[in-house]
């Protein structure tokens, strides 16, 4: 799923990324973050402007990969349950720091595993704080919070990464059980963040689209499968406040889950970038004939093959079968500008999907 | 030491002189007390059978809760020899403890005392615990976390309202000074080093005085009338185990107790910043505490008991409803018996040690009484609401989910607090 370099400035692993694709200008921060723009639409829409990032370091410690990224200081809007709400920028923030969690073996990013962050500067601590699970458009899935530091200098960034507590199938079963912390140096200066790219988007603004995801040899991107490359029979696909549902049935459901019936799996990605979108409350009913043939949850599930999905095990899928999905909770990840009206968020609803069996 | 007045000159003083004489929680005992009334002095044969007994000992607020002595210290301590102890050392030990007993009245005016020994200790034996004694060498009781076991021999605990007496006793201990409260005390650092020294404090007041402790935002949000750096009162009596209930019945230990101490890194700036008194009321107590509008201020009108109990069986649906659910809530649900009897008697109190470091911290020491340790597990393992993350994506590993946002756990240690008269290094099955 890592996704290949399509436009880089600076060095494969330490230099700062730019995004790829977008007819953009190019300018330097100073020139001010622009507002919040004026009549966005409910759904994916094109931000006033996208901050590049610049990696602090990675590495690989028992079942995870861990990459420290970092950037200005952003705006994004925190989401708990039904509520979302905007967290601005404050006046002691110096960077946003992103973190990514992926499994090395298959570089799978891993949602949902819980993230905290303590900062320290010569043995002495600066924050730490439990990071949020994020979703922006270059880089779709990773843990992010902003931070005051002391100025420039060389700093430890230790990133506990908790166990997963998310339903893990096939080889994933009985993997990620296990927390780990690691220490990643981050050498900060003023001067090399106001280097990362800040790019405004003019015209495109608040027109449906998203920009490019950025790309880094080093980094997992958090793209869902492409449905050519899902297992199984896919039954269709629809699409709710931006989240797109591609439901794929299996004869059997993945080693790990019992039952010997057909398995249905519902991945759930972001239009226009395909990202995985992580930790809905989803529901579903399977009709046939007028009678309701299996009623109940899809369960957050992370499977090697299907990547993270939503599953159920279901009686049977027969040709003109009806399945309808309910995301009951929206995705509870925070948002970067561009996805903060999508998927439920500020504008709310996220409307059911249907698919019938051809 | 005079405390008579706001201006710069005694302040400065009392600052000068606290830190002389040893640390952070010195400058918070003076400042918080200098009386010049004497410490009540102790008669050895006065004192109650168990270590741990407290409650009749000390103050009680106007509900009969427990008001736990405003000053700790815990000294974390290693035996200079090895193997066993020869009954030099014990008699060594035994002195030390029975001048702390003459030196001091055993209540909140003089001196609370007990030392406990940790598995690491009873492992320079070569016969081990009675099958009734549950003390495992300390594990990680969350998904998350990764704490520094404390496996030092053993954890002496000094507890005080007079910070004075507490000092004394302290440095009486390390052997920075020869007597205490007029007793002569023959050192503790005959028989062991001080591996780790950790001070606190509790009680309305200190923690408002403490507030610029990293981990607490600048805008001062600890109220005055908070015990704790939270701003809730905790530890109501209908909550909290008996300490009949968390002694030892039987065996060489009768009388006894088992003791897990935790230490937890505190940081309440999204605690008080981003969360509205109401969603504070949601994490620490349960949603419905916040729906029937059930607390007020720092929760002194709840009297004896919090009433978590009627709460414990909405988790789900809360964690539905409200997409969040309370600390209480969760750890009640296993820190109850088949009779409905709490099983762990707490009793935390708060710090500005970052352990390992100068730092001024906000940090909370947490020391649990119970018959068994895995009963403390148990109930701290319910507390991380793992199977309410299931429930709904809205509670998360550590958002939403009580208060795990704002803890950090960074030390755990299991002792075992022999009954008084096994107190001197016990054999693990003494006579």
């Amino acid at each position: 799923m890592k996704r290949r370099a399509l436009l880089r400035t600076g060095g494969a692993l330490a230099g700062s990324l730019s995004l790829a694709g977008c007819s953009s200008l190019i300018e330097t921060r100073a020139a001010g973050v622009p507002p919040i723009p004026e009549d966005r639409p409910d759904g994916v829409y094109y931000p006033g402007h996208v901050e590049g990032m610049a990696m602090a370091g990675m590495t690989t410690s028992g079942d995870y990969g861990v990459g420290l990224f970092y950037s200005y200081p952003h705006r994004f809007w925190n989401v708990n349950g039904d509520d979302v709400s905007l967290t601005e920028v404050e006046s002691d923030d110096a960077v946003h720091l992103m973190a990514s969690v992926w499994d090395p073996e298959t570089e799978t990013v891993l949602p949902d595993t819980g993230l905290s962050a303590e900062i320290y500067r010569d043995g002495s601590l600066v924050s730490q704080e439990t990071i949020y699970p994020m979703l922006s458009q270059p880089m779709g899935f990773h843990y992010g919070a902003n931070f005051g530091l002391e100025g420039d200098g060389t700093y430890s960034v230790r990133l506990s990464v908790g166990a997963m507590s998310t339903r893990r199938t096939g080889d994933f079963a009985g993997r990620f059980a296990e927390p780990t912390t690691v220490e990643i140096p981050f050498e900060y200066s003023e001067s090399a963040k106001n280097d990362i790219s800040f790019e405004r988007f003019d015209e495109r603004v608040t027109t449906p689209g998203a920009v490019d995801p950025m790309a880094m040899d080093a980094l997992p991107n958090a793209f869902a499968p492409p449905e050519s490359d899902l297992p199984g029979t896919v039954l269709g696909s629809g699409t709710s406040d931006d989240a797109r549902l591609v439901v794929t049935a299996l004869e059997a459901p993945p080693a790990g889950i019992d039952g010997d019936a057909a398995y249905l799996g519902v991945s759930a990605r972001t239009r226009y970038n395909r990202m995985v979108i992580p930790a809905m409350g989803l529901s579903g009913s399977l009709t046939r004939d007028g009678e309701t043939v299996y009623e109940g949850p899809f369960a957050r599930t992370l499977d090697p093959d299907l990547g993270y999905h939503y599953g159920a095990v279901v009686d049977g899928v027969e040709s003109g079968d009806d399945l309808t999905l309910s995301v009951d909770v929206q995705p509870q990840t925070a948002r970067h500008e561009g996805y903060e009206t999508a998927f439920g968020g500020l504008k709310g609803g996220m409307p059911d999907v249907t698919v019938r069996v051809a | 030491m005079p405390l008579d007045g706001d201006s710069d000159r005694s302040r400065r003083d009392v600052l000068k002189a606290a830190v002389a004489i040893g640390g952070a929680s010195a400058l918070s005992a003076c400042l918080d007390r200098s009386s010049d009334d004497p410490v009540p002095t102790g008669d050895p044969d006065a004192k109650p059978s168990r270590q741990h007994a407290w409650r009749a000992h000390v103050g009680h607020d106007d509900h009969g809760n427990t008001q736990l002595p405003r000053h700790q210290i815990l000294l974390y301590v290693d035996f200079a020899f090895d193997g066993p102890p020869s009954a030099d050392d014990r008699d060594a030990l035994a002195e030390t403890l029975d001048a702390l007993d003459r030196a001091y009245a055993w209540t909140n005016e003089g001196l609370l005392h007990s030392i406990a020994y940790s598995p690491a200790y009873f492992d320079r034996f070569d016969e081990s615990l009675p099958a009734g004694i549950d003390l495992p060498e300390p594990t990680a009781l969350s998904p998350f976390e990764s704490p520094t076991f404390d496996r030092q021999d053993a954890v002496v605990h000094l507890a005080s309202d007079r910070a004075d007496a507490l000092l004394e006793a302290d440095r009486a201990l390390r052997g920075e000074r020869e007597a205490a409260n007029g007793v002569t005390v023959r050192p503790l650092t005959d028989v062991a080093t001080v591996d780790s020294r950790r001070t606190g404090f509790v009680g309305a007041g200190l923690p408002a005085q403490h507030q610029d402790a990293a981990g607490i935002p600048d805008s001062e949000p600890v109220p005055e009338a908070s015990p704790l750096f939270m701003g809730f009162e905790a530890g109501f009596r209908g909550n909290q185990a008996t300490e009949d209930y968390v002694t030892l019945e039987s065996g060489p230990f009768a009388g006894g107790t088992t003791k897990v101490i935790a230490n937890l890194r505190q940081r309440l700036d999204d605690w008080y910043e981003e969360q509205s008194y109401e969603e504070r009321v949601m994490e620490m107590f349960s949603p419905g505490h916040a729906e029937d509008g059930l607390v007020e201020g720092v929760g002194d009108n709840l009297g004896d008991d919090s009433g978590i109990d009627r709460f414990v069986d909405a988790l789900e649906s809360d964690a539905r409803t409200y997409g969040r659910v309370g600390h209480a809530q969760k750890a009640a649900r296993a820190n109850r018996d088949a009779e409905g009897n709490v099983r762990l008697l707490r009793r935390h109190f708060e710090s500005t040690d970052d352990i390992g470091s100068d730092q001024q911290v906000a940090s909370l020491h947490f020391p649990s009484l119970q018959r068994r340790v895995s009963e403390f597990e148990a109930v701290r393992r319910a507390m991380n609401g793992t199977d309410l993350t299931e429930v709904t994506p809205a509670i998360r590993q550590r958002v939403n989910n009580g208060i795990l946002e704002y803890i950090f756990v960074r030390r755990r240690g299991n002792f075992l607090v022999p009954p008084r008269r096994h107190r001197a290094l016990p054999t693990p099955r003494p006579d």
